[in-house]
């Protein structure tokens, strides 16, 4: 008997590693003697826009790369899934990333609705940029129950040149590697996302000088805490438009030299003296 | 003291709906842009300015502000704002674009408003690159700079050398044009330049200010790594205004 052929959608941001892990269950697939067809879709090359995947995979050959309906839809950010709203049928079994989006926007009464909280995973366990191991092992063993080995010498010789510079980086990988391919996915009540960027204005004040953040406008570059002369600037744990963390500052070794608001891309801080 | 709202750490002019921007993490050009609204803030041109803005990364400031702003062809937002100041001579009118829009399709328009001396102020964000693309390799790439199409680093002497736009331009420009080459790793001279550059232009007189940018996504490097590549690239396209060379005339 033949395979029907699977249609897949992989979604997230541009910078989030949507289209290396396509790539990389594109590879897997074909190794089960299937035909594969995988189009990546994105805009600039820029972070923050949409970045979706379209794979199908079966044993019949495929001849054409769109289709309208996906089988299983994969959403890591709630800005993607305005892109691909469209493609989520009756039947369509979706995971999504419970950590950034509540289970009420993703508006459709389907029957498998899984979440798998991969950003507050990657930041708490693990480093920020291994959210997309997680998932990808997450789904292969879900939905493929593909090999977990065979799975990871794909995702080694994709990335060996990261893991070439830096064997820590490997681990890590290894790591979230590892922990996404036992994590079970479930249906369960996912009302909540506790990685949600953080609204409002953090205010400091001591008696000298006013500290003003805006998480929702910070990207969390960096630039602020490489330009501060005094080292008052650290990474904290409030999370930005990215899911990035925002900085913290320590009032009393700031000198109030402007420098993070002069350096500053998105206008997200200032410091003025009293 | 000020009211703290969304718009406290922003200058005036810009448009606190528009954020957060649709720049990158670390985006030089969004640190420039602010820059330039501080300066328009302080000379109180708000109400006065038009920017014209290019194809490639720069037109992602389609609303970053809160004056006018026209979106032109690639490489044209020199012609453009200088048909607009033509008939609108009263208004302050800037051109924004990159190295590629001012040097590689754009040049010849660049360099005929410098020659007619046409009152704009053109701003050229250079980060040595085609960013919005990808990171191709521009005339702006210095020798032996890694770029998605030279893996192994720019061949000078198949693709020729760092290209240096404002001495090119200072050759044939007016005497009273303000030629100057700013940088992202100093804002505060880059604010001055832009505040002179503006006053040359109420003056009647062409202006052009190159400003070296940082592109974390396509060079790949973090905030320090950024500010490394960009104080190498100071050492090969030298900051300050540019004078005329008169060695090579005589």
């Amino acid at each position: 008997m033949t395979k029907k052929t699977t249609k897949i959608v992989l979604a997230g941001e541009g910078g989030q590693g949507i289209q290396t892990i396509a790539k990389i269950l594109s590879l897997a697939l074909e190794k089960t003697n299937c035909s594969v067809s995988y189009i990546p879709q994105f805009g600039p090359e820029q972070r923050g826009t949409p970045s979706v995947a379209f794979i199908q995979f079966g044993d019949e050959p495929i001849y054409y790369s769109q289709f309208s309906t996906a089988d299983i839809l994969v959403v890591l950010r709630k800005r993607a899934l305005v892109s691909i709203d469209r493609f989520i049928g009756p039947k369509t079994e979706i995971v999504f990333d419970s950590s950034t989006i509540p289970r009420r926007i993703i508006q459709q009464n389907n029957k498998y609705v899984f979440g798998i909280p991969a950003t507050k995973l990657a930041e708490e366990k693990f480093k920020s940029k291994s959210l997309n191991l997680i998932v990808l092992a997450a789904i292969s063993k879900r939905f493929f129950d593909y090999p977990k080995n065979a799975l990871w010498e794909i995702v080694e010789k994709q990335l060996y040149k990261k893991f070439a510079k830096n064997p820590e980086i490997e681990k890590n990988a290894r790591d979230a590697f590892d922990f996404g391919y036992e994590f079970e996915l479930e249906n369960k009540n996912y009302s909540k996302a506790e990685f949600d960027v953080a609204s409002g204005i953090i205010i400091k004040k001591n008696t000298q000088r006013t500290a003003v953040i805006i998480p929702k406008y910070c990207k969390g570059c960096g630039i602020c805490i490489e330009k501060c002369p005094v080292d008052a600037l650290s990474f904290g744990k409030t999370l930005g438009v990215f899911g990035t963390p925002v900085p913290e500052i320590d009032l009393d070794k700031c000198i109030a030299c402007g420098n993070c608001f002069r350096y500053c891309p998105d206008s997200a801080i200032r410091v003025v003296k009293k | 003291m000020e009211k703290i709202d969304e718009q406290f750490a922003m200058p005036a002019c810009i448009n606190a709906k528009s954020k957060p921007s649709l720049f990158c993490p670390g985006c030089g050009e969004s640190m420039i842009l602010k820059h330039l609204g501080g300066v328009i803030d302080n000379e109180k041109m708000q109400t006065k300015t038009t920017l014209a803005i290019d194809i490639g990364c720069t037109l992602l400031a389609w609303n970053y502000f809160n004056f006018d702003i026209i979106q032109t062809h690639h490489g044209r937002s020199v012609p453009v704002a200088v048909g607009y100041k033509m008939s609108r001579d009263k208004r302050l009118v800037i051109a924004l674009m990159g190295d590629g829009g001012a040097y590689a399709i754009g040049l010849q328009s660049l360099l005929h408003a410098a020659f007619r001396n046409n009152p704009i102020l053109a701003i050229v964000i250079n980060n040595t690159e085609y960013s919005m693309t990808g990171g191709q390799m521009a005339p702006t790439t210095i020798p032996s700079e890694v770029t998605s199409t030279s893996p192994i680093g720019k061949n000078a002497s198949c693709f020729g050398p760092a290209f240096h736009g404002p001495e090119l331009v200072r050759q044939i420009a007016n005497p009273n044009a303000y030629i100057a080459r700013g940088s992202v790793s100093n804002p505060t001279i880059l604010e001055k330049m832009i505040s002179k550059a503006i006053k040359n232009q109420i003056d009647g007189n062409f202006s052009m200010i190159e400003i070296l940018s940082i592109c974390p996504t396509n060079w790949k490097t973090d905030a320090k790594g950024s500010f490394e590549f960009l104080s190498k690239l100071e050492n090969i396209y030298s900051l300050g205004e540019i004078i005329k060379n008169d060695k090579k005339d005589n």
